[in-house]
């Protein structure tokens, strides 16, 4: 008959007190079951992030200024004094391969947050509406994926002439019919599910119903795209570099840098050459292999769509 | 069949008509004055403005750009593409005399990246997880990432150190001297080739692990068939159906990587003219190019989709 009264001397359930992990200790168990998991995805990612803070750091890193002529010293091997050798006018090859991380990541995240973001965004709003909206839409972006995409950025920072940002317009513009595909086809399952009709029914707005409804389903999608897309924006970056529509020199970035060893001699001296690529395909490598392993991580049925 | 072909053709002639339009819009209506292009920033500040209009004019430039484009699609159609703004040859001279060997190098690189990338994927595929799958899966990874001009340099620099050796410069026809031709092409359809295949073993062998799985397979298997013959009869034919499509659009990427891959070794190609074209800013001979890459990019993806239909029945009815 008596009601058990809650002893206070007994501890209070841990539901009712706990409060909300705070965000830093819960971003870190994120990180741990992710490295935990795939330890080599967790592997190369602790490699991008360190290239990231490279490029961040650079200027106390150098030994040199990536910049300055040093006529003592021209076109050296790699020597204790230099260790990766100097070009031509006797600019330090280390330090420019560093500096050149920082044009390289620039360019990347940029073509990347524009296009990708500006091609998600169209594609959540073609799956979105549907209609004459998509169907005009899906022309534009068919005609947009008609190029190579080396050759519309060409002919887009040609066009624009040399700059980092046109560098970076002329990248976002290949990537935005990557975006719109990935997100559309995303929207346009979401759209079915009751919950979407449920908020519908219950007399939502458009705009409410694709910000609170859809869009937090595309961030996965949208975060997988984006990691993957560095990579090629990188190696896009180099090609334009190479070919003389990049970032003009004096600036260093690897595919400038590899352009003039060309115009070294008639040899390139190896030092000039190895280097700069060298950083090219370690950073790609880093970049590729996280994204695969964020892919796995957040949603493996995305495996080969994206 | 026929009624697939001719819906996929006539999407096809759209496509190459929004794609001039917009290879005309990016060169000709964005900003950045084609006179800067020509002069550079310095040339062209010290231009008075009669000389400017003068020269904009004598270019074609000032005319209304619906008149422009109208001109060039003639040009097109006429046959000659106009002219370079530093050459006298015309643009449909420069791709007869200089387009076979890129498309050479094309077909050398596709043949070369399914000769590597197949068998690769069936070792990959027939012990998933062991280490030679692992091993494969990396290379290809790594294939992935390295720029495949920067390769084409390292490759130039080491037959010069190791042997001094120099692929030969000047353009030679297969018909005329074929080992100097394929002493030309053997560089770059080996750079592109082994890109290729990378993405190729990859997706051989993702389709591959999939079709094995099925049941017509495990048929085979249970009847007795010995398992090298289950994949080369029975799993590859339905395995290689995505990676046929895979092919034909990576060859498109194939064309614009050629572009620096030409450079590095400098190759006598099309790409190295496309890289000439953009390093002296020609407009016209740009223009042209790309839309000519464009529209072989556009035949190859509807060959692709008709091949798949082919191979296929399915599809036609999609």
């Amino acid at each position: 008959m008596s009601v058990t009264q809650p002893d206070a001397s007994l501890p209070v359930p841990r539901a009712v007190t706990a409060r909300p992990t705070p965000w830093p200790l819960r971003t870190l168990r994120v990180l741990r079951t992710f490295a935990r998991r795939s330890p080599m995805s967790a592997f190369w990612g602790v490699i991008a992030v360190s290239i990231v803070l490279m490029a961040i750091a650079a200027p106390v890193l150098t030994p040199y200024d990536p910049t300055r002529a040093d006529f003592r010293s021209m076109t050296k091997a790699p020597s204790e004094k230099h260790w990766f050798g100097t070009d031509q006018i006797g600019r330090d090859t280390l330090s420019r391969v560093i500096y050149g991380s920082r044009a390289s990541l620039t360019v990347a995240a940029g073509a990347v947050l524009l296009g990708t973001t500006l091609g998600a965004i169209w594609g959540l709003a073609c799956g979105y509406f549907g209609g004459r909206f998509d169907i005009f839409s899906q022309r534009i972006i068919e005609f947009l994926q008609s190029f190579p995409d080396l050759i519309l950025a060409m002919a887009i920072a040609m066009a624009l002439g040399a700059g980092m940002g046109t560098v970076i317009v002329a990248i976002a513009v290949t990537r935005i019919p990557f975006g719109g595909r990935v997100i559309r086809a995303v929207v346009l399952s979401l759209k079915e599910l009751s919950y979407v009709e449920a908020a519908r029914g219950l007399g939502a707005s458009h705009m409410r119903m694709m910000v609170r409804h859809i869009l937090p389903q595309c961030v996965a999608p949208y975060l997988i795209l984006a990691t993957t897309h560095l990579g090629v924006a990188i190696i896009i970056e180099a090609a334009l570099g190479f070919l003389g529509v990049g970032i003009p020199p004096p600036t260093p970035t690897w595919g400038n840098m590899l352009a003039d060893s060309l115009n070294a001699g008639l040899v390139p001296p190896w030092w000039l050459v190895l280097f700069p690529g060298a950083a090219i395909t370690l950073t790609v490598l880093a970049f590729n292999l996280l994204g695969d392993g964020i892919r796995d991580a957040l949603d493996p049925r995305l495996r080969g769509a994206v | 069949m026929y009624s697939y072909i001719i819906r996929r053709l006539a999407f096809g002639a759209v496509t190459v008509l929004g794609v001039s339009i917009v290879v005309f819009f990016v060169l000709r209506v964005l900003p950045g004055d084609p006179l800067v292009a020509i002069f550079g920033p310095e040339g062209f500040t010290k231009l008075t403005p009669e000389q400017r209009a003068s020269y904009m004019s004598q270019l074609g430039l000032s005319d209304p750009l619906v008149v422009q484009y109208f001109r060039w699609i003639g040009d097109i159609l006429s046959g000659s593409l106009g002219h370079s703004f530093f050459r006298s040859e015309s643009v449909a001279d420069m791709i007869a005399r200089r387009g076979p060997l890129t498309a050479e190098i094309a077909a050398l690189s596709v043949i070369l990246s399914w000769v590597v990338g197949i068998p690769v994927a069936i070792i990959s595929a027939l012990r998933p997880n062991s280490f030679s799958d692992n091993l494969v899966r990396f290379v290809s990874i790594l294939f992935l990432a390295i720029p495949g001009f920067w390769l084409a340099m390292l490759i130039v620099l080491a037959l010069l150190f190791g042997f001094g050796y120099r692929a030969p410069l000047a353009n030679v026809a297969f018909f005329t001297d074929p080992l100097a031709n394929l002493q030309i092409v053997v560089g770059p359809a080996l750079v592109l080739g082994l890109g290729q295949a990378a993405y190729i073993a990859r997706m051989a062998r993702s389709s591959l692990l999939e079709v094995v799985r099925e049941d017509y397979v495990r048929t085979a298997r249970a009847k007795g068939l010995n398992g090298r013959l289950v994949i080369a009869l029975h799993a590859l034919p339905n395995a290689l159906l995505p990676v046929v499509t895979l092919s034909g659009i990576l060859l498109g990427f194939v064309l614009a990587g050629s572009i620096p891959v030409e450079r590095a070794f400098g190759t006598p190609g099309l790409g190295y003219a496309m890289y000439t074209a953009v390093s002296e800013r020609d407009i016209f001979v740009m223009q042209n190019l790309v839309f000519l890459y464009s529209i072989v990019f556009v035949l190859l993806n509807i060959l692709v989709d008709l091949t798949s239909a082919w191979l296929d029945p399915r599809i036609r009815y999609r």
